[in-house]
């Protein structure tokens, strides 16, 4: 359909087009319909890794993620729960040992071998290399970038889920496949509803469940 | 034909001149610049930030509550509470159930006794001549200045409120044993002194009894509030409803009788209440104690009370609220007649809630006067605001060598003295009290100090050289006395942990010496006034008490129960007399009065009050407070608002200036004072402008029926018939087919107008747990208040019988909702557990369902209305949404607290059990009138008050099946009075 002026027509052709452009783009890092923020994969102040944690150590969720259990939020593991692995873990264990031979074979104390990434964890508890108190540095928490975040008018509850035993997995994607979290899913009402419609009929890993479809399940 | 039209169409489209872009055209172009518009929001996602703790405390879990044990410092009641605490700070206040004073209640000041923690009016630093410094440079300074004064003769004085912790006292007490010439006085604003005195004179000792309600069968009381205001309200409370049990058969009911001149909260409750002017008190109380005795009188109806307190001789409780010394040893010889002494009035164990001392006060401010004072120390105290002749002394004080306040912000007593150290808020110290004899509450901070604030105990600690914290000293005082007094533990560190974890201790009582009722007390009363003309009371507000708490939002915006007015005090006056002076409501009037003296005038505006006694006027005090002057902004601002208050001015007025000394005890009554009608008029903002629910009778036929909203009956006819009073019932049909499935929970709840007193507690329970936000004057004026609960009061007055009925209103949760079915975008719907849902973020603010309730109990948000305080964002609930502008609000039964219990009860794998879920209102009710469960469950407290004869349901008839329902009010009086 032609319009009367030809102006106007010429507009609404760079539009289709700049339309068709962005919907492309739609996947892409930056640019999506407000709200949707599926594929989102934010750089981290620490480039901590579920690959090699969750995947590769088979540390279950819930060690460090213990707030799923007992909370509304998940939460991200205080840096106590890092320390208690990484107050002895500094490094690989390959370059560990690496220079264990070196200073061996140059006949001197091996140096402590700190990976850049922790070096990251013990700063931000004011640790020095020694790992023990640095006297002038403060400690500042880690600010984590929220990568599976919905609106405030949504009070989502982990606790109910996780005791159905609806598997991370399920929203989460295969997070221990994960170098850096990435949001899989798009966490719009309707994902969250679907699944829940879905279970009252099917259950829960053949376990009978109740979720309920009320508005005030999660509006409140 | 055709030919025509195509020829008629071809014209038509010739001559209309071509205007740029046509209809059509310009629909397309402005659907596809929607959708431009639309893909222009496409943005990056906004980045939130995650950030836990470094190192986590154990006993905190985000997402989750902790709950403290601690005590209330709303006042001197010191009443057991428990903190709800999130992310390190306290966010709600909830009474403690195991408290032994005070059983789990809590009223309107202790619930909002939060908000003046998060305040930016509150010092944050110590002050020295004005100017904010340090507490090393307050203490070198200080320290300097009290070694100079001991070495003169001049006198050092602390003034402070009630302290009843043993363990404050002692340290005062080493403080001042360093002078030689010095002394610890005690007042309080509201005082009740003239007990005090009344009992040494009778029974040799100056104590408080400590007064049972809940062993009486008739209670008369002259002008005590005890279910608003007085001494404890919220112990009161409760013991008063335990001696009103409705059950069937085995009903027990006792028979109250308020004597008052003004309409007070305890007045609007009694079974049987007298009007009577101040200056008529004595000859009554005359009447009766010789009426008691066996006498006739020819006052009315002192006879028939005599003869009904007879026959309930040692359960009956006669008690006076008037600071009077020949007033209270009358009551004390009519408890004394009536063996009431060691039954409902305990002086063996004492309550010490109160041990003001008013003629000391009257000495120490004639001390003042004369220069004799050296060093004046305030503690907890606002003299220079609330006593008699209080602005001369401020300006006295100022010739002071060395004036210190412990005050926690800049007030009408520390803005004259030289130094102010202030002290922590109550919920940020530690702290202990005897409440009484035998009982022990004790207060643990539930927060770091928000400011740099210390303790009273500290800061004379500092300035004795001795290095304790007022942890050490509480711990090391109650290791040595009060865990000596008790001998069920024996390890002190077992007994520490326990009472700092229940916040209160029982132990033994203590001695406590009294003689026997003197006969001799009686013969030194004056005789009784001599009758004047017009009278003027002085009160205070369940809100607003002494003052203490003008600065605090919440309770300038809750409605006083009785005359539903917010934000101002006012000059009520019964209808007769004014139109004996022609004033109308609103009207301006200046009441003056000759206080020792002096000629004192002050301005306000009256408001026509049903049920006062004729020839009195009565005044609240508390008002017009310093600091009042922040509420200029609160508020929408718009082109159409007032202020609530002017620019620089303060809320209210303050009425202390006609206060005076009689017989060394401050006297709240001036028996003679004058009312002048200005050419002024003041608008004053209430919630409630309808007083009764008759139809007017020109309206309706005569025997039209009564609005189907309160049953009342009286306890004769509820014993012949349980359900007396009850309304028809009226069988109706329903359009609606099926009624909804509630294959769970069906939630619900009952309100017992019996029980309910109208003290607004659930009210500001309510908006502490929701976010509710003050609105100001101007909106309270235009029926937009916030509070999501209301408590409607009716009054019914006919000739001399007054009757008022209160009734809490709330989102009904209707089965068949009116506004349900108009929501033109369903954001108000039914869930599966009965609860009419509102949905925030749906609503685009149609207000069709505003309209359609039929309760009116729905709010909505006309403004962003903010806090007028960046600080009060602090107590944010934030389990709640915070509302925009723009969206419909209403009751939700505490949602967010019925769906923390489901989770936590399906977690642990329990099923929910009767009393676990209890919304806000219910919690705070110190009466229990209000009860919330489950329909479903046949055992639950709520089953059996709906399965009661006086279950009833608030305007039946419409067909809307409310969830909510109500049991009659039953009076113990002769005859119904319908309001």
């Amino acid at each position: 359909m032609f319009l009367k002026s030809p102006i106007t027509t010429v507009f609404l052709v760079i539009g289709l087009l700049l339309s068709i452009l962005i919907f492309y783009n739609s996947y892409s890092v930056n640019y999506r319909i407000p709200g949707n923020n599926e594929g989102y994969e934010p750089v981290q102040p620490i480039a901590y890794s579920h690959r090699l944690h969750a995947g590769e150590l088979g540390i279950p969720c819930l060690s460090c993620h213990f707030g799923a259990e007992k909370s509304r939020n998940a939460g991200i593991p205080p840096a106590n729960v890092c320390m208690n692995c990484h107050k002895f873990v500094t490094a690989p264990f390959a370059n560990v040992r690496a220079e264990d031979e070196l200073a061996e074979k140059e006949k001197r104390k091996p140096q402590r071998m700190i990976s850049p990434e922790l070096k990251k964890i013990y700063a931000s508890l004011a640790l020095n290399d020694e790992l023990l108190p640095h006297p002038s540095l403060k400690p500042t928490p880690i600010a984590w970038n929220k990568v599976y975040n919905v609106p405030d008018f949504v009070y989502f509850d982990h606790r109910p889920h996780v005791n159905a035993g609806v598997q991370c997995q399920t929203c989460h994607g295969a997070v221990e496949t994960m170098e850096r979290v990435r949001q899989v899913g798009n966490l719009s009402m309707g994902w969250c509803v679907n699944c829940h419609r879905d279970v009252n009929k099917n259950g829960v890993n053949n376990k009978k469940v109740y979720a309920s479809t009320d508005c005030t399940t999660c509006h409140y | 034909m055709s030919e025509y039209h195509h020829v008629k169409f071809e014209r038509e489209q010739e001559n209309i001149p071509h205007r740029g872009i046509d209809r059509r055209d310009f629909l397309k172009l402005s659907g596809f610049t929607f959708a431009g518009a639309f893909l222009a929001g496409c943005q990056a996602p906004s980045v939130d930030k995650a950030i836990p703790f470094l190192v986590k405390p154990e006993e905190v879990t985000p997402g989750l509550s902790s709950f403290y044990a601690t005590t209330c410092g709303g006042c001197n009641a010191s009443c057991g509470i428990i903190t709800k605490n999130r992310d390190g700070r306290p966010i709600k206040i909830e009474g403690n159930p195991s408290h032994p004073i005070s059983q789990g209640g809590l009223c309107a000041v202790g619930q909002a006794h939060i908000l003046g923690l998060y305040d930016s009016q509150r010092l944050k630093n110590p002050v020295l001549f004005g100017k904010e410094t340090s507490w090393e440079h307050v203490d070198t300074t200080l320290k300097t200045k009290l070694e100079e004064i001991k070495k003169g003769s001049g006198a050092v004085r602390f003034l402070s409120s009630t302290i009843s912790s043993s363990a404050q006292r002692n340290v005062i007490a080493k403080f001042l044993s360093g002078f030689s010439d010095a002394k610890h006085i005690e007042y309080d604003a509201l005082s009740v002194s003239a007990i005090l005195d009344a009992h040494e004179r009778t029974h040799g000792n100056r104590i408080l009894p400590h007064y049972h309600f809940d062993q009486a069968e008739v209670i008369v009381a002259l002008d005590a509030d005890f279910l608003g205001t007085w001494i404890s309200p919220v112990e009161f409370t409760k013991d008063y409803r335990k001696g009103k049990i409705l059950n069937g058969n085995s009903s027990k009911f006792s028979f109250h009788v308020q004597v008052e001149a003004n309409v007070s909260l305890t007045g609007s409750n009694a079974d049987m209440r007298i009007s009577l002017s101040p200056n008529a008190y004595k000859n009554f109380f005359h009447a009766l104690a010789s009426s008691i005795e066996g006498g006739n009188s020819s006052l009315p109806n002192v006879n028939e009370l005599a003869a009904k307190l007879r026959s309930a001789k040692s359960k009956s409780l006669v008690v006076c609220g008037v600071n009077d010394i020949d007033l209270q040893v009358l009551t004390n010889s009519i408890n004394h007649l009536l063996g009431n002494y060691g039954s409902t009035i305990d002086i063996e164990k004492p309550s010490k809630q109160y041990r003001g001392n008013d003629s000391e006060l009257e000495h120490l401010f004639s001390e003042i006067n004369d220069g004799k004072v050296s060093a004046l120390f305030v503690y907890n105290c606002n003299p220079v605001y609330d006593i008699p002749n209080g602005n001369f002394l401020g300006k006295q004080m100022e010739k002071i060598p060395l004036s210190v306040s412990f005050s926690e912000r800049n007030d009408e007593t520390s803005g004259v003295t030289q130094c102010i150290c202030p002290e922590h808020h109550s919920l940020e110290s530690w702290n202990e009290s005897e409440i009484c004899a035998g009982v022990f509450s004790l207060s643990q901070p539930v927060l770091q100090p928000l400011g740099n604030t210390r303790s009273l105990t500290e800061s004379l600690n500092s300035w004795m050289n001795v290095r304790q914290t007022a942890y050490e000293t509480i711990r090391s005082e109650w290791q040595h006395s009060v865990f000596k007094r008790q001998n069920k533990e024996n390890d002190f560190q077992k007994f520490w942990d326990t009472s700092v974890h229940d916040g209160f201790a029982e132990v033994e009582a203590g001695e406590n010496i009294v003689q026997e009722f003197s006969k001799q007390s009686l013969q030194n009363i004056s005789p009784s006034n001599i009758a004047t003309d017009l009278a003027l009371v002085l009160y205070p507000k369940i809100s607003i008490r002494d003052g203490k708490h003008a600065h605090n939002p919440w309770l300038q915006e809750l409605p006083d129960p009785i005359t539903k007015i917010v934000w101002d005090n006012y000059v009520s006056i019964s209808k007769k007399t004014a139109e004996r002076f022609g004033i109308g409501e609103n009207d301006v009037v200046e009441i003056t009065a000759h206080i020792s003296s002096v000629k004192r005038m002050v301005k306000l505006p009256a408001h026509i009050q049903q049920g006062m006694c004729d020839n009195v006027v009565a005044v609240a005090l508390g008002y017009g407070r310093k600091g009042t002057e922040r509420f200029t902004n609160i508020g929408p601002e718009w082109f159409e608002a007032e202020p609530t208050v002017k620019q620089g001015e303060f809320v209210g007025k303050n009425v202390a200036e006609f206060l005076q000394w009689a017989n060394g005890n401050i006297s709240y009554i001036v028996m003679q004072c004058s009312v002048a009608k200005t050419n002024e008029q003041y608008r004053l903002a209430a919630t409630q402008e309808y007083h009764s629910l008759q139809m007017p009778k020109h309206l309706v036929s005569s025997d039209a029926e009564r609005r189907p909203i309160i049953q009342e009956t009286t306890f004769a006819s509820y014993i012949k018939n349980n359900s007396a009073g009850s309304f028809p019932k009226h069988a109706y049909a329903s359009m609606w087919g099926e009624e909804h499935p509630y294959n769970n929970h069906h939630w619900g709840m009952a309100i017992d107008l019996t029980k309910c007193t109208g003290c607004s507690a659930c009210v500001i329970g309510c908006q502490s747990e929701n976010n509710i936000p003050c609105v100001g004057k101007d909106e309270i004026a235009r029926n937009r208040e916030m509070t999501w609960i209301r408590i409607d009061r009716y009054f019914h007055e006919e000739e001399n019988k007054f009757s008022v009925a209160f009734q809490p209103m709330m989102c009904h949760h209707c089965n068949n909702a009116p506004c349900e079915t108009v929501c033109p975008v369903l954001a108000t719907v039914h869930n599966e557990e009965g609860l009419n849902q509102q949905i925030y973020n749906r609503c685009v603010g149609t207000r069709y369902c505003s309209n359609n309730c039929p309760y009116k109990v729905r709010r909505f948000n006309w403004f962003d209305y903010e806090h007028g305080d960046e600080m009060h964002k602090l107590v944010l609930n934030p389990d709640v949404v915070v509302r925009e502008r723009g969206v419909m609000e209403k009751c939700s039964f505490c949602i967010q607290r019925i769906q923390e219990a489901k989770i936590v009860a399906k977690r642990n794998g329990v099923v929910l059990h009767d009393g676990e879920i209890q919304p806000a209102c219910q919690q705070s009710c110190p009466a229990n009138a209000i009860v919330f469960g489950d329909m479903n469950d046949t055992h639950s407290e709520l089953s059996q008050r709906m399965n009661d004869p006086r279950f009833y349901k608030a305007l039946e008839e419409i067909g809307t099946r409310p969830a909510v329902g109500y049991m009659t009010l039953v009076r113990n009086s002769d005859e119904v009075r319908n309001v």
